[in-house]
């Protein structure tokens, strides 16, 4: 008998001993397995500002795991060695849920992140895991590129502190043509998980020539300030040439840098760029007095000026998680 | 046309009708999500946690 997963839009129709798209989610004997639960590929302790997240806890670790699998096919993946990979072909750790808090708590991390691949396709691990964590009183954080039907994702975001996703272009054919994907889903995961109540920041990877236009950029960064508001932390990202993209050039500093000038001009608050040293582009400054609130080096904090979540100078509240 | 053969054709047409109702009603209505259960066996290679301290390579 067919199985139908209803996890994200693909909503996968799935023969007997077969995976959906996203390969760890199987029909074995008519029930939909997810065959990564408790099997992590990937297992660290990053700063939390590689994620990135820069609104969040500065400054601290932060526990990262990942299974293997993606539901998204990206040509530019670059982490396509583990989101790409069948499971079969693939090295794991046994790890509960129980066991994932004792390590967070081992390695003093106040906070624990479901990353590198996709949550999304390892969503009951994820959603067991972020229940305990919140019990424990460690922090979740998901670094996703939101594609996920509204229930199952509703359900996950209860026990979610914070959340970087990806918004890789504002068009539904950039999508289906890179990503093998939709982009209204992701539009609604994002207002969803703003509304909800996460601290959400948005990554968009730019890419020469198909989403480094002036426009592309400008019309980007008008959604993002209507729909998740002009404090949301935007972080443009440096692509690099790699699995099936391996004939564009990366991203010029001169792209990334007019992308901020833009994010800004639109009304922008937060405006980051990643993926290539630049003290400016990393660091936080007060959308009132423009003074430096907190200045990084790659992913170091070098200083933190913020006060009880306040500029020191004009006190004026900035977004994000403090303490 | 006979009076046998008209009766056939609108049972037909009304029962295909039907099937296909069903069958979008099905399709656009919304399904409540029900998670998926763990495998019982990992299906790759399954090895001990290590160092787990240091920081990935991996992008995120």
């Amino acid at each position: 008998m067919k199985v139908q997963c209803e996890l994200c839009p693909k909503q996968c129709l799935i023969s007997p001993g077969q995976s959906g798209e996203c390969r760890v989610r199987i029909n074995i004997d008519g029930v939909l397995r997810t065959v990564v639960y408790g099997y992590p590929c990937s297992i660290h302790v990053d700063p939390v500002e590689k994620k990135p997240l820069f609104h969040f806890l500065p400054g601290s670790r932060i526990l990262s795991i990942a299974t293997v699998g993606c539901n998204l096919h990206c040509k530019n993946c670059q982490n396509w060695e583990i989101s790409q990979a069948n499971p079969e072909e693939s090295t794991a750790f046994p790890c509960s849920p129980q066991r994932l808090i004792a390590l967070t708590k081992e390695a003093n991390c106040p906070s624990l992140a479901y990353t590198y691949t996709d949550p999304i396709i390892y969503y009951e691990y994820t959603y067991d895991s972020a229940k305990l964590a919140r019990q424990a009183g460690i922090r979740n954080v998901l670094v996703t590129a939101g594609y996920i039907n509204e229930d199952p994702w509703r359900r996950l975001l209860q026990y979610v502190d914070a959340a970087n996703i990806d918004l890789k272009a504002l068009s539904d054919e950039f999508y289906r043509d890179v990503c093998s994907a939709t982009l209204k889903p992701v539009q609604d995961a994002l207002i969803i998980a703003k509304a909800s109540g996460v601290l959400v920041e948005v990554t968009n990877l730019i890419i020469p020539t198909l989403n480094d236009k002036a426009e592309q950029i400008r019309d980007l960064c008008r959604w993002v300030k209507a729909n998740l508001g002009g404090e949301t932390p935007l972080h443009f990202s440096r692509f690099f040439p790699r699995y099936k993209m391996r004939h564009l050039p990366p991203t010029s500093l001169k792209t990334l840098d007019l992308a901020r000038e833009i994010a800004m001009d639109e009304g922008l608050q937060y405006v980051y760029i990643g993926n290539i040293l630049s003290k400016e582009g990393q660091s936080t400054y007060c959308p009132e007095c423009k003074k430096l609130l907190i200045e990084r080096t790659g992913y170091t904090i070098l200083q933190n000026r913020i006060e009880q979540g306040r500029c020191p100078d004009c006190k004026k509240e900035i977004y994000g998680v403090w303490q | 046309m006979t009076r046998r053969k008209f009766i056939r054709k609108v049972l037909e047409t009304c029962s295909i009708t039907f099937g296909y109702i069903c069958w979008f009603g099905q399709k656009i209505s919304p399904r409540k999500f029900v998670k998926a259960v763990p495998g019982k066996k990992y299906p790759g290679r399954v090895e001990h946690l290590g160092s787990f301290v240091k920081q990935s390579k991996w992008s995120g």
